[in-house]
């Protein structure tokens, strides 16, 4: 059985992550759903989930049969370009060079896409709800479903992995069901910073392990990386923030 | 169709989100192990360079995209 020091990190790293992957395709899936009703939102994010899950049942076994060192270090190394993608947007949206995600101008987008759809074509309003709806889950989950193999499939932590998306997503369905609007309030960027920070260091981590690095501490060295990769996210959004750049741009 | 492009530019963009970024940390990634296989360097202190060569990355992709105003 697991450690606790070492499901801990894949567990809130996939928490984390996935909150913010399912807070974006709730929006989606509600505009979908405040348009031409509950039906045809809830047919395709039940068939994009099904999708989801018929892909990681087909594909997940293979993953067993890789190499541990290979997969370690693709896997580090797509972490390392995920993670640091997203450190860098939440740093400069920290630093306020681009725009903060608003959730509410997301949903007046979709809501926005949809009612041209149905200007265009009266009649299949209700398939294009669903594809609207099917679209955004399959996207999203996507993501979640790298995450939960990406920080869980190097130390035989899926099944903690899985437990983390899947707790984020009850919370985010539970929470949207009672709120019944966006989810605008989830301080997004927060999360997306925090998420990077923990992906960056996973990247670290398994790539390393993957080049046969012995790390000290083994999965404790995944505190002092967070916390070297949250220092330099901070210190590049200090950066970007200063004066000189605001003349630049 | 065209979902399945989507599908597929997302993916992509998923890691190669900043191709500037994408191409300077996989030229890390390779000088870590080009230290390990070809120089015989200490594999801590490889792992070490991966790090603090991510961190550096990391901060001028930062300052860059503030300068140019590019996200």
């Amino acid at each position: 059985m697991s450690s606790w020091s070492a499901a801990a990190p894949a567990i809130s790293a996939a928490f984390l992550a996935s909150s913010v992957e399912v807070v974006e395709a709730f929006t989606i899936v509600l505009a979908a759903a405040t348009l031409r009703g509950w039906r045809p939102a809830a047919l395709g994010t039940a068939a994009g989930l099904a999708l989801l899950a018929g892909g990681i049942v087909v594909l997940g076994p293979l993953l067993d049969r890789v190499p541990i060192d290979l997969l370690q270090l693709v896997i580090g190394i797509l972490l390392l370009l995920f993670g640091m993608t997203w450190l860098r947007k939440a740093s400069l949206r920290a630093a306020g060079v681009i725009p903060l995600h608003d959730e509410d101008a997301a949903f007046a987008r979709e809501v926005a896409q949809l009612e041209a759809a149905a200007r265009r074509r009266r009649t299949r309003l209700d398939w294009v709800a669903g594809m609207m709806a099917f679209k955004g889950v399959v996207l999203e989950g996507l993501e979640v479903a790298f995450i939960v193999i990406a920080v869980g499939a190097g130390r035989g932590l899926l099944v903690p992995a899985s437990l983390g998306a899947l707790a984020a997503c009850a919370l985010v369905l539970l929470v949207g069901a009672v709120v019944h609007r966006p989810l605008s309030r989830v301080p997004e960027n927060t999360l997306k910073f925090g998420v990077g920070v923990m992906l960056s260091a996973f990247g670290v981590f398994w790539t390393g392990e993957g080049l046969g690095v012995a790390w000290p501490g083994q999965d404790l060295a995944l505190l002092p990386f967070a916390g070297l990769f949250l220092g330099a996210g901070f210190l590049g959004s200090l950066i970007a923030r200063r004066p000189s750049m605001e003349i630049v741009q | 169709m065209t979902m399945l492009k989507e599908i597929g530019a997302e993916l992509v963009a998923m890691f190669l989100g900043d191709a500037r970024l994408s191409l300077t940390v996989l030229c890390v990634v390779a000088g870590a192990a080009a230290l390990i296989r070809f120089a015989d360097v200490d594999l801590l202190a490889a792992g070490g360079l991966l790090l603090v060569g991510c961190l550096v990355v990391l901060i001028e992709s930062v300052r860059r995209s503030a300068q140019v105003g590019d996200n």
